[in-house]
């Protein structure tokens, strides 16, 4: 009896682990086959798809590709969408994000599309994030998003990108280096970019700055002088030509060549908006060349009534010291009050609004007024912060950027209003739900490159006004000695020209000369010539 | 970079080149002379900035003198007195009376020493009385001695009112063009060239006008036995504005 029952207990552990053999035999074919058709291994821990789902999902991403095949993209991605928020497709997830962020690009909607490929890197999937990454940096250029192209640039091996990216992939990383002060490394990647690429001006243009920013000044002068003549035959306003003349004239100033640098400065065309920036610069190569004269003369234009909401109060003090140099210490005086009179207030009213702000929206908020406001004079009224001052920040390149990257994000907001199809599915309202958060966070992005702007400009003009106490100083000094020889009875001033006009200011038109009477004309701007005579002894 | 290399230190700037202060030259040289016909871009460009003469929301009054060029019979001179309010830069309404000088043209007396044909014993035109609405085409400057420079501004005018008749008045439009030029930011001279068309009387009437010194005299016709028609005269008017 007791061998029977030890028999039996053999037989039943014979085919217990028979059972048990059998069933793993099957499992194992089931992750092979799952394994075949996903082309992944399943994490350990995931769950297995029973052999019915597992067909069903694939053959939804077959629909789904067929509908892409077929160019119902819309249809395609909302499928897509669908399918990636399944609880049981795990596996396939990055498969399904990554198909749905072409569907997405092939719809135009480059931010919802940037977010798949993001899911995709973030899942580490060996498969998909390769691709993954060279199609977010291909939608992430479309938008001008710096922070997610960042984001996949510092993910790529270059040499696995398709050679048609790789000039925009090494202009990208060209700016990245720049930006983080390494300009040999910027330099030679800018430099790796086809003439054939529409990044190659842009490129070359980084490539000088970063030889200037590295002091290679004569190597940078031949970047910007490649880049003149690349431009050569386009319009005398087109701004990569004009761009490459101011660079060339500014890196002749940082030579300290100041004579040339006037000529490259010269050549800037007055209908362009780099005008009087360099304008402004060719004053400071004539003060520091000593055509004293000459510089009054650019101030007349600088200072004119056009240029209102000009935020430049660097000229002013300049100006000053170019009085100082000819002795003309009334006319100095009135330029250091007017300096006084019109930044003391916008200094106290700088700090007032950051002492009393704290929220990137309220910041947000002010400069979108400019952009409101621009054409309509009479509303300035309701700018806190003084027009000007919006009006510079608001020019900024980076906030410029951020308002390109805004507009793009609306108008592909727009275009999911505006097609039905789109807007009434689940894709919609997830593409809506991204783009708002999107551009909130730009928004707040830009608040806060306005406050770091004017925290900046209150420095400035605090440094100002300290220059501005020593000029005043320089002046009472320059009148006390002045008085001082006329007590002794010295001879001082020659006769003026014109002295019994109010500013010795002449306009040059055609090829007559005629008096400045107080009344600024468009088509007189930039002709203004002083005529005055220094009052030294 | 580029801004850090120009905001170096203004003070040690002073300090190290105020030696080399040069006498400056007054004759500008020839790469500062214009060389381009364009303007600068602005985001919203005007032709003028800190005009001289701004006359939105004044009162210009002025007295006028004026000459009817094509009038045949009458006096042609006349003195008047004018006053306008501007509403903006561009249009401006007012005022304008001016009372006709009495007597004969040169051409009518002459008629009136040969023939005896005595033109007073037709109604004549006493005064004008009109409202004028100016529409200003341009502001500009000019200088013909290049040490001042003048400020001068060309309208067009429409004006509407009566022309008194000794007898009777009749509506009248004018329409013209001025200019005026402005010998301060306040006291103008005003040119104003207008084309007048009113109905009017017919001094021409068959056995009205012989006053009986050259030959047989005519009965003193009544003023309402003259005929009527539409009338044009041009008129050159003359005359100094101040604007307050």
């Amino acid at each position: 009896m007791k061998k029977y029952v030890i028999i039996t207990t053999v037989l039943v552990c014979i085919l217990s682990l028979e059972t048990a053999f059998a069933q793993t035999k099957k499992k194992s074919l089931t992750a092979k086959k799952a394994a075949v058709t996903t082309r992944k291994v399943t994490p350990v821990g995931s769950k297995v798809y029973s052999k019915s789902k597992g067909s069903q999902l694939r053959s939804q991403i077959s629909a789904g590709l067929g509908m892409m095949k077929s160019g119902q993209f819309s249809q395609a991605a909302n499928a897509f969408l669908i399918l990636s928020r399944r609880s049981d497709a795990v596996a396939e997830r990055p498969q399904i994000k990554y198909l749905l962020g072409l569907s997405l690009m092939e719809l135009n909607l480059n931010q919802v599309a940037a977010f798949q490929f993001v899911d995709v890197i973030k899942s580490a999937d060996q498969k998909w994030t390769r691709q993954a990454i060279e199609k977010l940096l291909i939608v992430t250029d479309r938008l001008g998003d710096e922070t997610l192209l960042n984001y996949a640039i510092q993910r790529i091996d270059v040499a696995r990108v398709p050679q048609q990216n790789r000039d925009m992939l090494y202009f990208r990383l060209g700016e990245i280096k720049a930006k983080a002060g390494q300009h040999s490394e910027a330099a030679s990647l800018y430099d790796r970019v086809g003439q054939s690429s529409r990044y190659y001006f842009s490129a070359l243009y980084g490539k000088g700055l970063a030889q200037a920013e590295s002091n290679q000044t004569d190597l940078a002068l031949q970047s910007f002088r490649t880049l003149l003549e690349a431009r050569n035959n386009s319009k005398v306003t087109d701004t990569n030509r004009v761009a490459a003349q101011m660079a060339i004239a500014r890196i002749l100033y940082q030579k300290q060549d100041w004579e040339r640098a006037i000529d490259a400065y010269s050549k800037i065309p007055r209908d362009h908006f780099m005008w009087h920036n360099a304008m402004f610069e060719k004053s400071w190569a004539m003060l520091r060349g000593a055509r004293f004269r000459s510089s009054l003369s650019n101030f007349q234009s600088l200072h004119s009534s056009f240029y209102d909401d000009a935020y430049i109060p660097e000229t002013l003090l300049l100006r000053a010291i170019v009085y100082l140099y000819i002795c003309k210490y009334d006319e100095m005086e009135k330029v250091v009050g007017l300096f006084e009179a019109q930044y003391n207030p916008i200094a106290a009213n700088i700090n007032q609004f950051l002492s009393s702000r704290s929220s990137a929206d309220a910041y947000f908020q002010e400069i979108q007024k400019i952009n409101i406001l621009r054409n309509e004079p009479e509303t300035r009224k309701k700018l806190i912060l003084p027009y000007n001052v919006l009006k510079y920040i608001s020019e900024e390149g980076n906030v410029r950027r951020s308002y390109a990257y805004i507009k793009k994000l609306a108008d592909e907001r727009k275009l999911i209003e505006d097609n039905p199809v789109i807007r009434s599915s689940a894709l919609g309202s997830y593409s809506i739900r991204i783009l708002n958060n999107r551009i909130k966070t730009t928004k707040d992005t830009i608040g806060e490159m306005v406050r770091a702007q004017l925290i900046s400009m209150k420095s400035e003009i605090r440094d100002l006004k300290e220059q501005a106490s020593f000029i005043r100083y320089e002046m009472i000094n320059g009148k006390k000695e002045f008085l001082k020889k006329k007590l002794t009875g010295k001879n001082l001033s020659e006769v003026q020209v014109d002295e019994d006009q109010d500013r010795s200011f002449y306009i040059q038109n055609g090829y007559e000369y005629y008096p400045f009477q107080g009344e600024y004309w468009l088509d007189e701007v930039g002709n203004y010539h002083y005529l005055g005579k220094q009052s030294c002894e | 970079m580029f801004q850090k290399v120009l905001n170096f230190s203004l003070i040690s700037f002073v300090v190290s080149i105020i030696s080399m202060a040069a006498i400056a030259d007054v004759e500008v040289p020839q790469d500062e002379l214009a060389q381009e016909t364009v303007y600068p871009v602005f985001d919203n460009p005007v032709s003028v900035k800190n005009r001289n003469i701004r006359d939105i929301g004044t009162v210009d009054v002025g007295f006028f003198g004026g000459l009817a060029l094509t009038e045949p019979i009458y006096n042609t001179s006349k003195v008047g007195i004018a006053m306008n309010y501007h509403f903006s830069e561009t249009h401006s309404l007012g005022v304008m009376f001016a009372k006709n000088s009495t007597g004969l043209s040169v051409d009518a007396q002459g008629l009136k020493n040969d023939f005896g044909l005595d033109y007073t014993r037709a109604p004549y035109p006493e005064y004008s009385m009109m409202a004028d609405y100016n529409y200003k085409l341009y502001y500009g400057k000019l200088s013909l001695t290049k040490v001042a420079v003048m400020n001068t501004s060309i309208y067009l005018s429409s004006a509407l009112g009566i022309v008194k008749y000794v007898h009777k008045s009749y509506p009248a439009i004018a329409l013209g063009v001025g200019e005026r030029f402005y010998f301060t930011n306040h006291l103008s001279l005003k040119l104003d060239l207008r084309f007048y068309a009113h109905q009017a009387p017919i001094p021409f009437l068959t056995g009205a006008l012989r006053d009986g010194s050259k030959g047989p005299s005519d009965p003193i016709p009544s003023y309402d036995s003259f005929q009527e028609r539409l009338t044009y005269t041009t008129n050159l008017e003359l005359g100094l504005n101040y604007l307050f």
